[in-house]
């Protein structure tokens, strides 16, 4: 189950709240589309995400990349060790660029 | 390899070259492409050199396959390739490529990680050990079920967090592809079998193949990039995988 709530503003913050699989990636999908619409900038927060697998960071990896083809940034800040561990064994940083990541 | 996509979506081949009997079976897929002496011979010969041989197929009327692998296994060769039927990644597309795909599932067969079951090995590898668990999986609401179990399994059993995060997330894999790809559902079985813990996934589906890579691009609906068996093979000491019309098992060990 995956909880979304978008902080709105100038710079939109989704923040994403227990698991990301193949039950909830259009939970994900959605939040971020909604959220990124008329922005030009906005922050993915990981901080409570418990579980991803190759279907929430298929679709992550994806939206990213869509969105810097357009010209918008999609910025991924508090990662988990879990989630990072997933994102290093897929190459995350190298598929989406260092840039998209707020240490 | 010029053909152009026939619609079809790209195929695994797995045939088996037993050099004392000198018999060639399909062990997934059908038989077809290169004639059967080139197979043997090229299988004969990857196994006096005791080395994973890969060759570029640039016949597409032969094969069909970009890359046809020769991996010798004691005194057998497993022979790994995958029919692309003209599909192909193209820029902008970020899946993996079906090369990548392919040359990971040899490296996996030829450090051991990774074995292809005829029948008779199914049905003997499922039957070691005891089960502990069984569960239908019939939807994506039943992968956080599934995932629990096994964490519950693992706790009970007092495996470490690492473990027990890594082989939840295999599981998580291995039923996710179940449901995308093996007719929307199946059962997942643990067992305890020596000190490891044994997951069986199993569908009734078509059998595994590269469905997605019908979809342009990846499409909206693909949700893996073909990332989910690298998970799983990058994870897990062992990985059984029996795959044919009536349905594909995938058998998960780890050690704990």
């Amino acid at each position: 189950m995956l909880h979304t709530r978008v902080e709105t503003g100038d710079t939109p913050v989704i923040h994403l709240e227990g698991e990301i699989d193949l039950d909830s990636v259009e939970t994900f999908r959605w939040a971020v589309t909604d959220a990124l619409r008329g922005a030009t900038e906005a922050i993915l927060d990981f901080s409570r995400v418990t579980f991803i697998d190759s279907s929430g960071t298929g679709l992550l990896v994806r939206l990213c990349l869509d969105s810097q083809a357009q010209g918008v940034q999609l910025r991924l800040r508090d990662i988990p060790p879990v989630v990072d561990d997933v994102f290093k064994m897929l190459k995350v940083r190298a598929l989406v660029g260092e840039e998209a990541f707020v240490d | 390899m010029n053909a152009a996509p026939t619609g079809n979506p790209p195929t695994l081949q797995v045939m088996r070259y037993d050099a004392r009997r000198g018999t060639l079976d399909v062990i997934v897929g059908e038989r077809g492409g290169l004639p059967r002496e080139v197979l043997a011979r090229r299988a004969a010969e990857a196994m006096r050199a005791r080395s994973f041989i890969c060759h570029t197929v640039d016949d597409d009327a032969l094969l069909g396959a970009d890359e046809i692998c020769f991996i010798p296994r004691a005194d057998r060769c497993e022979i790994v390739s995958i029919h692309t039927n003209g599909w192909r990644r193209h820029h902008g597309d970020h899946r993996r490529s079906l090369v990548e795909i392919l040359n990971d599932l040899a490296a996996a067969v030829a450090r051991g990680t990774l074995s292809f079951l005829d029948d008779a090995e199914l049905a003997a590898v499922s039957a070691e050990g005891r089960e502990i668990f069984a569960c239908t999986i019939e939807d994506t609401t039943s992968l956080a079920g599934a995932r629990a179990a096994v964490a519950q399994v693992l706790e009970n059993q007092q495996v470490g967090d690492d473990a027990r995060r890594r082989l939840e997330l295999c599981v998580s894999e291995a039923t996710t592809n179940m449901l995308v790809h093996g007719g929307g559902g199946g059962t997942m079985r643990l067992r305890l079998v020596e000190g490891l813990l044994r997951a069986i996934v199993a569908d009734r589906g078509p059998g595994l193949s590269f469905i997605n890579w019908t979809d342009e691009a990846g499409g909206a609906k693909q949700p893996s990039m073909g990332y989910g068996y690298k998970i799983i093979l990058d994870n897990l000491e062992r990985v059984h995988l029996h795959t044919g019309d009536e349905g594909t098992t995938l058998i998960l060990d780890r050690t704990i």
